[in-house]
């Protein structure tokens, strides 16, 4: 028997030893490269020192502001703020409606966005963009990954056009 | 009369996947036979009606029903046919009936064919398959209904509805909303079946060991029955995973060919815990340990399938991948507690009966490299559930959210990847129960040296200076060599049986063990795809530049000459911007790329179709950024080369080709003593 539990003692070391080194790697990446979720509000309000965080932003794309700069190569838009609280965007009237409404309040929140990078397809007026990156000096948001979520124009509504 | 009927349809299979369940729970507590065998036969009937139902709406689809709601939004008149198809996994309601169909299918599959080898096991798993059979179909029936029409109420109100309200007037819209332009590709058709049969399969896995549990059997007779449909379904996963990473490789704003999305890391779970299982499930059937792990493993791949599919169907990651919300959230977050609370009961309640047969050593032995490399899959996929989860983790312990994302997953992850690889390589070499180091370092005695000349080849004349690509590049020849070692070695075998005979030599090693050949081929397979993921994360070189016509850009030893830009409309809607690229080398010319935009008006949305020209060492690859509209003799491109990254697919093709071969049935009974296809010869 005592030769079983010193076998199984060389497992639980063997094992542990590697499963320290995996969570030495995930606190070193995490602290390497995690990113704030923020909404505008809490970006623009915040009395936190952000320069150098890895940020990552929520917001509304508001579609004329899309604009390329051959020269620099930057694409630059604007977002509008957008509440991060599922319940509160459900009690809002769902998602497509707390874009439309972001996008087209004047007094709203926003926030300049420059992305190093071709435009995706699907940067169009009122889309979710979710961005990684970090603020620069002037305040506005370099971004180095942009997600975006397509206004759902396609789901749900119900039709206009009718034929007897 | 269509909808109505394939609604009919669906609910008569609902009705039948109650009955089952209740007969099958019936006739095991009664322990009645033939309560057992109608339960069976309800669930061999279920395919049909959920067939007759998929028919229906894929004629609905074909046939431009707009007043059909699901039809309504996922096509148009534009789409061709092929894609009118597609649409059938295209929004939330029909692909879930897509789903529930396969399921279907697995199960009458089951059910035909397993019953005589299993009919101690068939009660529970055909219980287990009921609930999850019936639970799809519930969603199908009552939330997410493929078959409402729209109507006209007398009052001028609009609602859905399967069938006519009492004075309501049908609503025929002239045209639908379209699919998503995004989902308007190839990919389309081979990406989501693929992925799903993947996913679907694992439930038979996972109702035979619920039903080993229920039952009290200590055997390993559920891994045998369960080895098929568990190999079938990881092969359609990885081929699914892989289709998906070439449609985001084709498609740009995809991210490459694998972002670290949430959807993407939720579907490459599973696919962990599979392949840990199809490990320790030989070393079962070897020495019969690992009873707990090998039960443990075959429910939470299944779990993570089905916490897969409420994740990204109910709106809760934020992803490309995911569907509008849906009400479909509290009865998946429901079925997943249900069968991860039940398993779990089940695995405790049994669990001191399941011990080890025979206690494995701790030392230089096949078998503990192989719970090594566990280990490592098993930590991979922890990972992964901790990314997907780190936002939800970090509100709830410091209310701040964090989110993690492709860095974070590949400063981790990488490191683990290539210790895999490395277990990979070296565990052929590695005999089951002991290795001595004397017959170890004989066996690398020309594998090593050999294996040093492709980094050294890539030093010297490709000019690779990064010693991680190099160290990588060494392993990749290193794994690659073991396995090739294995294989002339059993041909050499072959050879002094019967001498002269080329054909036989090569043919019949690979014919007289399947299981293990076929393992070792998967495993090249794996070999081919890292050369892939190593060229394009490794050597990918890229410029961004604005190029007047005439003008070109050199990049990797090419040069790219901006030589024309062209706007015309299409037959099918489209307003096509497409400029062309021509390629030259050292002054000799290699065709031209066509980098090109389609804007689809009626979404007001455009695509971006790269150019792409690719061989066997790079693809080059080039985006249409921007350009001079009305001129025409100005464009921005993005230029890529993209080392090796064929391997990626071409390595895809071979672990298929060695699946199919460890699948295949052996026409001959296993030999004594081959266990699986790991064995050492």
């Amino acid at each position: 028997m005592a030769g079983s539990k010193s076998n199984r003692l060389k497992f639980f070391i063997g094992g542990g030893l590697f499963l320290i080194a995996v969570i030495l790697m995930i606190i070193s990446a995490t602290r390497a490269t995690a990113e704030f979720f923020m909404t505008v509000r809490e970006l623009k309000e915040t009395d936190r020192d952000l320069a150098g965080q890895n940020l990552r932003i929520s917001g509304a794309v508001i579609g004329e502001s899309i604009h390329y700069d051959p020269e620099t190569g930057y694409l630059r838009f604007v977002i509008a703020h957008i509440p991060g609280d599922d319940a509160e965007i459900r009690r809002s009237g769902g998602l497509n409606a707390v874009l439309h409404q972001a996008v087209n309040d004047p007094d709203n929140l926003r926030l300049v966005v420059l992305y190093d990078g071709p435009a995706p397809d699907m940067l169009l007026d009122e889309a979710q963009a979710i961005l990684t990156g970090q603020l620069d000096e002037d305040g506005e948001f370099l971004a180095s990954e942009l997600l975006l979520k397509c206004p759902s124009k396609y789901e749900e509504a119900l039709p206009d056009q009718v034929v007897d | 009369m269509i909808a109505p009927f394939g609604y009919l349809t669906l609910a008569l299979a609902f009705l039948l996947a109650v009955y089952g369940l209740g007969a099958v729970i019936w006739g095991i507590y009664q322990r009645s036979v033939p309560w057992i065998e109608s339960a069976r036969l309800a669930l061999v009937l279920i395919f049909p009606l959920v067939t007759v139902s998929l028919v229906a709406i894929t004629v609905l689809l074909l046939d431009h029903r707009f007043d059909v709601a699901y039809v309504y939004s996922v096509i148009n008149r534009g789409m061709p046919a092929y894609l009118r198809f597609t649409a059938l996994w295209g929004g939330q309601s029909g692909s879930l009936l897509f789903w529930t169909w396969l399921m279907a299918a697995f199960a009458m599959i089951f059910a035909l064919k397993n019953w005589r080898d299993s009919f101690d096991l068939l009660p529970w798993s055909l219980a287990a398959i009921f609930l999850l059979v019936g639970f799809f179909l519930l969603l199908n029936v009552f939330i997410e209904n493929p078959f409402e029409r729209f109507w006209l109420l007398p009052d001028g109100s609009r609602i859905l509805s399967v069938f006519q309200p009492r004075g309501a007037f049908p609503l025929m819209p002239q045209d639908g909303m379209g699919l998503n332009p995004l989902l308007r590709h190839p990919g389309m058709i081979w990406h989501p079946p693929t992925l799903y049969i993947g996913f679907v399969g694992f439930l038979i896995p996972f109702a035979l060991a619920i039903s080993s549990l229920a039952t009290g059997k200590k055997d390993n007779r559920w891994i045998e029955i369960a080895r098929p449909y568990v190999l079938v379904s990881w092969v359609f996963l990885s081929l699914g995973l892989v289709l998906g990473m070439r449609w985001a490789y084709d498609i740009l704003g995809w991210g490459g060919y694998w972002g670290w999305d949430p959807v993407e890391v939720v579907a490459l779970m599973p696919w962990l815990s599979a392949t840990a299982y199809l490990h320790t499930a030989l070393l079962q059937k070897r020495n019969g340990s690992f009873k707990r792990w090998n039960l443990s493993l075959s429910i939470l791949t299944f779990v993570l399938v089905i916490l897969g599919t409420f994740l990204t169907r109910a709106g809760i990651l934020a992803s490309i991948h995911a569907f509008a919300d849906s009400d479909i959230g509290v009865p998946k977050f429901v079925i997943t507690a249900i069968i991860t609370l039940g398993s779990l009961g089940l695995l405790i309640y049994r669990w001191p009966e399941l011990g080890d047969e025979q206690e494995l050593e701790f030392r230089l032995s096949r078998e503990v490299f192989t719970i090594f490399s566990n280990l490592v899959l098993l930590s991979i996929l922890a990972v992964c559930f901790l990314g997907v989860f780190y936002p939800i983790i970090s509100e709830l312990l410091t209310d701040t959210l964090i989110t993690v994302g492709p860095a974070w997953y590949k400063q981790i992850l990488g490191p683990l990847f290539t210790l895999l690889m490395l277990l990979l390589g070296v565990c052929p070499l590695i005999a089951w129960s002991l290795t001595r180091v004397s017959i170890l370092k004989q066996k690398l005695q020309i594998v090593l040296p050999l294996s040093l000349l492709p980094p050294i080849f890539a030093w010297l004349l490709g000019g690779v200076s990064n010693l991680f690509v190099l160290f990588t590049f060494w392993l990749v020849s290193f794994s690659g060599l073991v396995i090739m070692r294995e294989y002339t070695r059993s041909v050499g075998k072959a050879w002094n049986r019967s001498p002269g005979r080329v054909g036989q030599a090569l043919w019949s090693p690979i014919q007289r063990n399947r299981r293990r050949f076929g393992g070792l081929i998967v495993h090249l397979g794996i070999v081919l795809m890292s050369i892939g993921i190593i060229g394009i994360e490794g050597l990918q070189q890229q410029t961004q530049v604005t190029l007047a016509i005439g003008e070109s850009v050199s990049i990797g030893g090419y040069e790219f000459t901006f030589t024309g830009l062209d706007n015309y409309n299409t037959a099918d809607g489209r307003n096509v911007t497409e400029s062309v690229l021509t390629i030259t080398q050292n002054g000799r010319p290699l065709g031209a790329l066509y980098p090109q935009r389609d804007f689809y008006p009626a979404m007001g949305m455009a695509i971006t179709q790269p150019g792409l020209q690719s061989n066997l060492g790079r693809d080059l690859y080039a985006i249409l950024i921007d350009w001079r509209p009305v001129t025409q003799d100005e464009a921005t491109f993005r230029v890529y080369i993209n080392p090796l990254v064929n391997w990626l697919w071409i390595g895809t093709g071979v672990l298929v080709l060695g699946s199919i071969m460890a699948v295949w049935p052996e026409r001959v009974k296993a030999r004594q003593g081959v266990t699986g296809y790991l064995v050492e010869n």
